[in-house]
């Protein structure tokens, strides 16, 4: 019990830290219009969300997996942030 | 193997890859947020790393609490540059 308050309080903090990271890129986008920040703000905003979700159900071992598809999508945008940064030099 | 132990070991490996191009990319050009935010994704790469060992490796075992910690002090570090140290 102690185990899973724990984890409820760290998925919380987590999820609060990504919105507020979120809340920075987009800052950043709005004051520099670059692309790249706004990829930023979205995977942080698509960490936030998901994090949210699983702390907020209890979810079977067949549906947890899909939980972390998003989390997938959100490094797929890291990724493909930095490489259109590149590119663009 | 199984699709989830597939879609956790992808989450690691696309995590250590974002980790290793922003590192990358700030020894190039020295753009502090580039660190911070390369340091952050070093410590959710752990994390995920982490939730393989739990998952996949240990399903017996329960780290949650030891993988979340990781990712909170990784999200903290990413902040701790946005608040204090982004010029």
């Amino acid at each position: 019990m102690m185990t899973s308050n724990l984890s409820a309080v760290l998925s919380g903090a987590v999820a609060m830290a990504s919105f507020a990271t979120t809340l920075f890129f987009v800052r950043f986008w709005r004051q520099t219009s670059d692309v790249f920040f706004l990829l930023f703000a979205l995977a942080f905003a698509i960490d936030a969300v998901s994090r949210a979700a699983l702390g907020l159900t209890h979810v079977s071992n067949e549906i947890e997996p899909m939980f972390y598809l998003l989390r997938l999508a959100m490094f797929a945008l890291i990724i493909a942030a930095i490489s259109v940064k590149n590119r663009s030099r | 193997m199984t699709v989830s132990s597939f879609i956790y070991g992808l989450c690691a490996a696309t995590s250590a890859v974002c980790a290793g191009m922003l590192l990358g990319a700030y020894r190039r050009n020295k753009y502090r947020l580039l660190l911070w935010s390369g340091l952050c994704f070093v410590g959710l790469a752990l994390n995920n790393v982490i939730l393989v060992l739990d998952k996949v490796i240990l399903p017996d075992v329960d780290l949650s609490s030891l993988r979340l910690l990781v990712a909170l002090i990784a999200m903290t570090v990413l902040l701790y540059g946005l608040i204090w140290d982004v010029e």
